[in-house]
């Protein structure tokens, strides 16, 4: 005997939107009559993969089946009566009556010619009545309360009778007491009917608290997956969504809880542990910005320094989240920074030096690069023709030709180097930035 | 229905009952009005010895001291002009209230009609053409409805060629129709200006009305969209769901983008089969299912029948006030139909905006 297929089964699939990598390679089985969480920062992927299981776009790679059956093989009306859709809000625009809306549900178990049946108004008088909405049948959609109002397109959602429910953020534009009063009715119903939930939510206290089982997506990737207990760590808060959180556990219900202290800006880039890297800029006066997001966009962890305070390149470092050794603005390079920069320098895999603008106050950084020119591939930035970098009297000019003369690549613009580290770091057999990675 | 309806229009009976009774009166006003006065009760004698096949009063004019001669030209007159005018006027109005409705709702937009999106001046640039170039004018009267009617229906398939693109929003869709119908005007002012002996015959279309109305051009008419009525009718559910977004009618199990071209395309249709005989009729389509959203709730199978019925009335309402105001002679109906669908409308936008900051009926 064959066991019933899952309700969800996704293999290696890759979606893309242009250049963007909205998932790559995620797998997800999801067994009849599970809660499942997606879970995730802003923009990792969940929103579309819950749409490619609604068949909403064609994937790139891989399949997703529901029930068995590829989701495109189903007709949309086939699907419409295997998997329901909470959206993350609905646009509602005319104000028809709460029941009729419900009614509209039913469209996929209705023939052309058919009306709304009797049993059809009881089927969505009891959903009404499971949402707590019961009294409101008669009103206008747009004159319930904003908590109501996404009971009632869960209402319609379930008037569906699928065995499958998907639900994007919805709980998202509700208060605390809306957010926990819907999904204990989703997670009631999918207890009492047997219903696969596999909903999308970024509070991961409520994923916590009503899941089954977590899957974690950064980045288009799938980086954990597993029951609450499992996947909840402040390594992977740190991690995926670069805060700094302490795990607690709740005593009563045995399940753990988050508590957000802080924004790490150290880990923040989410991919930091799954991509290669560090690749150090040294960089200053802006010099180093184009290379600090070359280097961010292709996945890289990227580091910095010695900037200056204030100075376009550390606010770029800071804007992308990228760790550099700083000093208060103008000053001379202190020695303590210059420790750390040495530090952020030993650690790189790669040294890109910009075509910054060199004087007293950083001619430091050149210097410091030198004794790592050949232990570490260092790539120099040339200057733009005509355009001179040199504002110590020599002692700039010299300390790049000394890197020269140690082995340092000159490449002609930023581009060329972020091209270059690309090449270096894939062919140093590394996982390539958009390698598949395991939490 | 057994709980009364607070705040979500759900439709009354008695507003049904009200509009057909007014309807019918409207219609028996109009058959005995016209470019000829008729006695009240001579013409309800002629009416109904017509309809009854000589049944009820076989002598049409009994009781009054016409001679058989006058009475037939009489009931010539209410018969042959009168009727075949006031059912065209029915036609074409029930055809334009229903593209507008049916527009309106597969746009998600209360602005959207036949006339904003270029399907009507599509049929009056193929009417002109045909005429001002000559081509088989010696059956003008057959060639030029067929050419409005493939000028409407090609304008109603380039939106729709546009519609397939597959990145096309309902907007996109919306906007393009917008700017073809002011292509398609200056290339029709274009055709005119080289040739002003044209554009007589021409206002014809660009200002519509009911002097083609026969017996014939009323079979036709009623046949064409009796049919593409009906199967625009059979799309409310799906139009109800796309009301809720593309995306979320898809998930319920509507082919969103299916259902849209071939909402379109219907459309499209039954316009092109109203400007053939009439030429543009303005605010008939974008006022009768503002109309009835009003009076019966936003349930699309409700209100597109009642925006083809309010549509009918509405057009015919506006014949009878041309005869009003200037006995003797119809004057181009477009001219009434915006005089009374303008403010109108207006007054539904400003008292909606609160309600709906964008015009969302």
């Amino acid at each position: 005997m064959t066991p019933p297929p899952p309700a969800v089964r996704v293999r290696g699939l890759g979606v893309r939107f242009g250049s963007r990598v909205a998932l790559h390679d995620v797998e997800l089985e999801v067994p009849a009559g599970e809660f499942v969480v997606l879970a995730g920062p802003n923009g990792s992927g969940k929103t579309t993969l819950i749409r490619a299981m609604l068949g909403f776009l064609e994937p790139d790679a891989g399949t997703v089946e529901l029930f068995g059956r590829p989701v495109g093989d189903l007709s949309i009306r086939e699907r419409a009566r295997r998997v329901a859709w909470v959206p993350q809000e609905e646009d509602l625009r005319d104000d028809v009556p709460l029941l009729q809306y419900v009614l509209y549900g039913r469209y996929p178990h209705q023939g052309l010619f058919d009306r709304d049946t009797p049993e059809d108004r009881a089927y969505a008088l009891r959903i009404l009545e499971a949402v707590g909405l019961s009294d409101r049948a008669a009103d206008g959609i747009r004159s319930i309360s904003g908590g109501e109002r996404q009971r009632a397109v869960l209402a319609r959602a379930l008037a569906q009778a699928t065995p499958l429910l998907l639900l994007d953020e919805p709980t998202s534009h509700l208060d605390i007491a809306h957010q926990l009063d819907l999904l204990s009715r989703v997670r009631a119903l999918s207890r009492s009917e047997g219903v696969t939930v596999v909903a999308a939510l970024h509070d991961l206290n409520l994923a916590a608290r009503y899941a089954d089982r977590i899957v974690v997506l950064s980045r288009g990737h799938r980086v954990a997956d597993g029951t609450p207990r499992d996947v909840l760590s402040e390594d992977l808060l740190a991690r995926v969504w670069g805060v700094d959180a302490e795990l607690e556990m709740d005593s009563r219900s045995g399940l753990p809880y988050l508590l957000p202290r802080r924004l790490v800006t150290d880990t923040r880039p989410s991919p930091s542990a799954l991509s290669p890297g560090p690749v150090h800029v040294v960089g200053g006066g802006g010099a180093g910005a184009p290379l600090l997001r070359g280097l961010t966009d292709e996945g890289f962890r990227v580091t910095s320094g010695a900037l200056h305070l204030l100075d376009t390149d550390a606010e770029t470092a800071e804007a992308l989240g990228v760790v550099a050794a700083v000093e208060g603005p103008f000053a001379p390079l202190s020695a303590a920074t210059r420790e750390n920069h040495r530090v952020l320098l030993r650690e790189a895999r790669v040294i890109v030096v910009a075509a910054f603008a060199v004087g007293p106050s950083n001619l430091a950084n050149l210097e410091d690069v030198l004794p790592f020119a050949g232990r570490t591939p260092v790539l120099v930035v040339d200057p733009a023709p005509g355009v001179a970098l040199d504002f110590t009297g020599g002692a700039g000019d010299a300390a790049r030709d000394a890197l020269r003369a140690a082995g340092a690549v000159f490449v002609s613009d930023p581009d060329a180097a972020v091209r270059e580290v690309v090449r270096l770091l894939a062919s140093a057999q590394t996982p390539g930035p958009a390698a598949p990675a395991q939490g | 229905m057994t709980s009364p309806a607070k705040t979500g229009h759900r439709p009354r009976w008695w507003v049904a009952v009200l509009v057909a009774v007014g309807g019918i009166l409207l219609i028996v006003f109009s058959a005995l009005l016209g470019t000829v006065d008729i006695p009240v009760r001579l013409g309800l004698q002629i009416l109904l010895h017509q309809l009854t096949g000589g049944w009820w009063f076989p002598q049409a004019c009994a009781g009054t001291s016409l001679d058989p001669s006058r009475c037939s030209a009489y009931t010539f007159v209410v018969w042959d002009l009168y009727l075949p005018e006031l059912l065209l006027a029915l036609i074409v109005g029930a055809a334009l209230g229903l593209a507008g409705a049916s527009l309106q709702g597969v746009f998600r937009n209360p602005l959207a009609d036949p006339f904003l999106l270029g399907i009507s001046s599509g049929g009056t640039l193929g009417a002109a053409i045909i005429y001002v170039y000559r081509i088989g004018l010696a059956d003008a009267d057959l060639y030029l409805p067929a050419f409005a009617f493939i000028g409407s229906v090609a304008t109603g398939l380039l939106i729709l060629a546009v519609a397939r693109g597959r990145y096309s929003s309902v907007e996109t869709l919306l906007l393009t129709g917008v700017a073809l119908a002011n292509l398609l005007s200056a290339i029709l002012s274009l055709v005119l200006l080289r040739n002003p002996a044209g554009s007589e015959q021409v206002s014809f279309w660009l200002l519509g009305g009911l002097g083609l109305a026969s017996w014939e051009v009323d079979g036709i008419a009623f046949g064409a969209v009796l049919a593409l009525g009906t199967l625009l009718c059979l799309h409310g559910k799906e139009l109800n769901l796309l009301q809720l977004g593309s995306d979320v009618a898809q998930s319920s199990g509507v082919d969103s983008s299916r259902v849209r071209l071939r909402v379109i395309l219907l459309a499209s249709l039954v316009t092109a089969v109203a400007v053939a005989f009439t030429g543009i009729i303005g605010f008939v389509g974008l006022v009768s299912p503002h109309i009835v959203r009003r009076l019966a709730g936003s349930d699309y199978r409700i209100v597109l029948p009642a925006s083809a019925a309010i549509g009918a009335l509405f057009l015919l309402s506006a014949r009878d006030v041309s005869y009003l105001a200037f006995p003797g002679s119809l004057f181009p109906l477009g001219i009434f139909t915006a005089f009374a669908g303008v403010p109108f409308f207006l007054y539904l936008l400003y008292r909606q905006r609160r309600l709906t900051p964008m015009g969302g009926a």
